[in-house]
């Protein structure tokens, strides 16, 4: 049984709308929203409002695999196509043939992929590896990201073509913080939920000024830290600790989608679903609401050097700057560094003088 | 003009939808409006024999130009439509084959569109 859509607020009762509207289609839909939104919900819920839903529904994570494993995952492969393909297997594509595909954080997929895909949602065929024969598919795809896609369009790395083959219709969840009065009905939902599911437990509801001050919470985890709070006050059943026990000082609001910092997904259980000072530090260069794998391949000191010190660096040119008023040969002087230096670091840099 | 034809203009840009109004309205249809292709499907699903001929932006929030595109050519395939596009081949492409009848690139001449609009009408009324 999927989850419902809960919420009040006009942003998702528009959602549960265009649901309606569109779930028997089966064109493509993109599904974004910062971390823990609720983008599988939504994907859940246009498979159950559709003419599909007596089919498989496929998920798949094109984050949480190296390229070579996404690929057989996704078309399947041929007995002998590589070392220690003992046996034939399908893949996702067949499986999910006239259901549902679910593409989970498309914006990581690798760009060699996503040049396979797009043949495959052009043509309707795929080949399993290995094999010469193209299979026709009749899957719905729908693809979910917390990338700004149309910023990786510009970075080189997603493919404007494929995004706009997936971009048909597109399903934008807003961030818990913009859809205060949902908070109500969610703690609701995920109360009896977890009742149920736990009957010896100790919680309680929150009484209305522990519920306010639950409201205006910012939840920069939405959802998903929301329902890690209501799963620990089973245990704690205490709403003041757990109040208390929300980051306070350095709740940064995600200003784009690359700097959240996704706090349940490090995935080591209730006492670490939120973020110390160390991992706020790590994801303001790494992107940490990946899974393990695709963070340990990411995680490079030396990359994460050469950012954090253009970062200091562009901000000491810029203070130098201002203090002497913009006179670059003095700047450089006193930053001991060659004009030439200067010059390439200010445009490396983009600094450049209030106009 | 004894029956005024009847219009539905699609385009998240206010501008260019009120731009449109007026033109269209003082060259003698009756046009309807809306600001994206969820607003334009609700107001077909409302009034599924009304209009004559569909304009509609590409890009767009929630519904796309190439999505309401193919929705109204499997529910209403006798519906002609016109579809623009400011933003490169891509989505002229996908428009083509969603089969909408004519793919315009912008910036457009009211004038041509205007034309492109009765030939489309006309064509239709031809067959019928």
């Amino acid at each position: 049984m999927s989850t419902p859509l809960i919420g009040v607020s006009k942003s998702i009762l528009k959602i549960k709308e265009l649901i309606n509207h569109v779930a028997n289609t089966c064109l493509n839909v993109l599904i974004t929203g910062e971390t823990g939104v609720g983008k599988e919900v939504v994907a859940q819920n246009l498979y159950a409002e559709s003419a599909r839903n007596t089919q498989n529904f496929v998920k798949i994570n094109c984050a949480a695999l190296p390229e070579t494993l996404l690929e057989s995952e996704l078309y399947g492969y041929e007995k002998g196509a590589f070392t220690g393909a003992h046996k034939k297997r399908p893949g996702k594509f067949q499986t999910a043939d006239k259901g549902v595909l679910f593409l989970d954080e498309i914006g990581d997929m690798p760009m060699a992929l996503q040049s396979k895909m797009l043949h495959v949602l052009q043509s309707g065929e795929f080949s399993p590896l290995g094999s010469d024969h193209e299979f026709k598919t009749d899957v719905w795809v729908i693809a979910a990201t917390n990338h700004n896609l149309e910023k990786s369009i510009a970075q080189k790395t997603f493919r404007e073509d494929l995004f706009y083959r997936l971009n048909i219709i597109k399903i934008e969840i807003p961030p818990l913080r913009e859809r205060k009065e949902d908070i109500p009905s969610l703690i609701e939902y995920y109360f009896r939920l977890y009742s149920s599911e736990y009957p010896n437990n100790n919680g309680s509801k929150p009484g209305s000024d522990i519920l306010e001050k639950l409201c205006n919470y910012p939840w920069p985890g939405n959802v998903r830290q929301l329902q890690n709070c209501i799963k620990k006050q089973m245990i704690l059943n205490s709403w003041e600790k757990i109040l208390e026990e929300l980051p306070k000082d350095q709740i940064q609001i995600p200003v784009a989608p690359q700097f959240e910092t996704s706090y349940q997904s490090q995935q080591h259980g209730i006492n670490n679903a939120f973020p110390t000072d160390r991992t706020s530090i790590i994801s303001q260069f790494v992107d940490l609401s990946t899974s393990s794998d695709k963070l340990f391949e990411d995680i490079s000191l030396k990359k994460i050097k050469k950012l954090a010190s253009d970062r200091v660096e562009k901000e000491v040119i810029a203070f130098v700057l201002e203090k002497v008023g913009w006179n670059r040969s003095r700047a450089a002087k006193i930053l001991k560094i060659s004009y030439k230096t200067l010059l390439y670091k200010m445009d490396e840099f983009e600094v450049s003088p209030p106009r | 003009m004894t029956e005024s034809n009847r219009l539905l203009i699609v385009d998240d840009n206010e501008d260019i939808l009120s731009t449109f109004y007026e033109f269209f309205n003082s060259m003698g249809y009756e046009v309807k409006t809306a600001v994206d292709g969820f607003a334009a499907l609700k107001l077909l699903r409302d009034k599924s024999n009304f209009f004559d001929c569909l304009i509609t932006d590409l890009v767009m929030p929630n519904i796309s130009g190439v999505g309401l595109i193919s929705i109204v050519k499997k529910e209403y395939p006798h519906l002609k439509i016109i579809a623009m596009t400011g933003y490169g081949d891509q989505p002229g492409a996908l428009a083509s084959e969603a089969k909408a009848d004519v793919v315009l690139f912008k910036p457009i001449d009211l004038f041509k569109i205007e034309n492109t609009v009765s030939e489309l009408i006309n064509q239709e009324k031809e067959i019928q």
